[in-house]
């Protein structure tokens, strides 16, 4: 006859296999969730001098061959707005239409690169003007060594760093660059731009703490028209539902954020009381 | 039988050919010489200056209609400029202003649609932003009302 310990013992040896099992199903359960989480974590960013790189390659393989952009280089002279307003940049890669026809006319890059236009007190070089020569590969640089005249290193070393390679607000502030927002025979004369509130947005979770959204800044930088209604397209608040899966997906935020301007791990950028980097 | 027209032309010719010989024989006075070629000079210069007038009238029409096209296929940018400084502006207008700026915006495209493939693609993406920005002020000028 079983005695009562016996019995406790049998239960205890039952209670692993239960517990396995347990464990089993709530793994199961639990790794498409694991796999999303991964899926939707923000990629490591690059080093900062590839950081809002742009190969812009319509035409693979053909001669003078694909066109390296640094975003870096020309954020520093110009304001977002100059560039994907008044030229037409598109936001998206493969949506502007640019080709070698449009810059020779004085569109897309030969707006500036005309080989006319000065700026600093140099004359900017022509963008396919049409005659081949070295200057092609100034732009027409991917896999081509010691053809770019700018390296980020240099450029850069001036100027104030942060967290991750420069901190351009700070740059701006301290009037180490000056991005112009008009460019003459392109830009449309605007009057002063009024005051724009900044404003705070909720994060999806309670746990995470509000963004203290820097509208004026951004209305500075970008002008209303590039944000709205494009990225951003209700003005009602709570209509529009922010959440880091939409910014790494490059809606939202993730427009810019992630791409271009300072990336989506850097968590204090917006968040003001959460981790300095989460790399 | 010969034609009596021809018997005519005939009878008319043998009468008046020696009144012709004896004009051609004689000597021309030196003065209707002069007034001929005076009459000929004046006559030139006339019709030249009149086709030189005509010249000039027609090249000051074209000049005319060169500078009319041209401020005709730069009105449309004059337009755009216009329309869309005040995007800087949009939250302080009326929803009647708003409304206008997207009418102006409705029309002007299919004038930039007639320009050349690299001027159209950069105007028409401007003015998609600009009129885009206009209709999302009014709309959000609308529910803030309701």
């Amino acid at each position: 006859m079983p005695t009562s310990s016996m019995q406790k013992g049998k239960t205890r040896n039952e209670n692993p296999r239960g517990l396995l099992r347990f464990a089993l199903a709530c793994g199961i359960l639990l790794l498409p969730c694991i796999a999303s989480a991964q899926i939707y974590l923000p990629r490591p960013a690059p080093e900062p001098s590839e950081y809002g790189k742009v190969i812009l390659d319509n035409y693979s393989g053909a001669e003078p061959g694909a066109v390296v952009f640094d975003h870096w280089m020309h954020r520093s002279k110009f304001t977002c707005r100059v560039c994907h307003v008044d030229i037409g940049f598109a936001m998206q890669a493969k949506a502007t239409g640019i080709n070698a026809k449009s810059n020779s006319e004085g569109f897309h890059c030969g707006a500036c690169h005309d080989g006319k236009r000065m700026f600093e007190g140099k004359t900017i070089f022509a963008a396919c003007s049409g005659v081949p020569n070295n200057q092609c590969y100034r732009c027409h640089s991917l896999g081509k060594n010691g053809v770019r005249k700018y390296e980020y290193k240099e450029f850069t070393a001036k100027l104030p760093k942060g967290i991750y390679g420069v901190n351009w607000e700070a740059a701006e502030k301290s009037r180490a660059i000056k991005p112009v927002d008009f460019v003459e025979g392109l830009s449309v004369r605007m009057t002063q731009m009024r005051r724009r509130a900044d404003f705070s947005v909720d994060a999806a979770y309670p746990w995470v703490e509000p963004i203290n959204f820097s509208h004026e800044k951004h209305a500075i930088w970008n002008g209303c028209e590039l944000c709205h209604p494009e990225i951003f397209p209700s003005a009602q608040k709570g209509t529009i539902r922010f959440s880091m899966f939409s910014n790494i997906e490059g809606r939202g935020c993730g427009a810019c954020h992630g791409k271009v301007a300072f990336p989506l791990n850097n968590c204090s950028g917006c968040h003001s009381r959460a981790p300095v980097w989460v790399p | 039988m010969v034609p009596t027209a021809m018997v005519f032309k005939a009878k008319l010719w043998t009468q008046l050919a020696p009144t012709f010989k004896t004009t051609l024989r004689k000597r021309t006075p030196f003065k209707q010489i002069l007034v001929a070629a005076l009459l000929f000079v004046g006559l030139a210069a006339w019709s030249g200056a009149r086709a030189v007038h005509g010249i000039s009238t027609l090249a000051g029409q074209a000049d005319t209609a060169r500078q009319s096209s041209q401020e005709s296929s730069e009105s449309w940018l004059t337009e755009f400029d216009n329309i869309c400084a005040k995007t800087e502006d949009a939250m302080t207008f009326s929803q009647e202003e708003l409304t206008v700026l997207i009418r102006r915006c409705d029309n002007l495209q299919p004038q930039i649609e007639k320009l050349d493939e690299s001027r159209k693609k950069v105007y028409l993406e401007r003015l998609r932003k600009c009129r885009g920005l206009y209709a999302y002020v009014l709309d959000a000028k609308r529910k803030d009302k309701k």
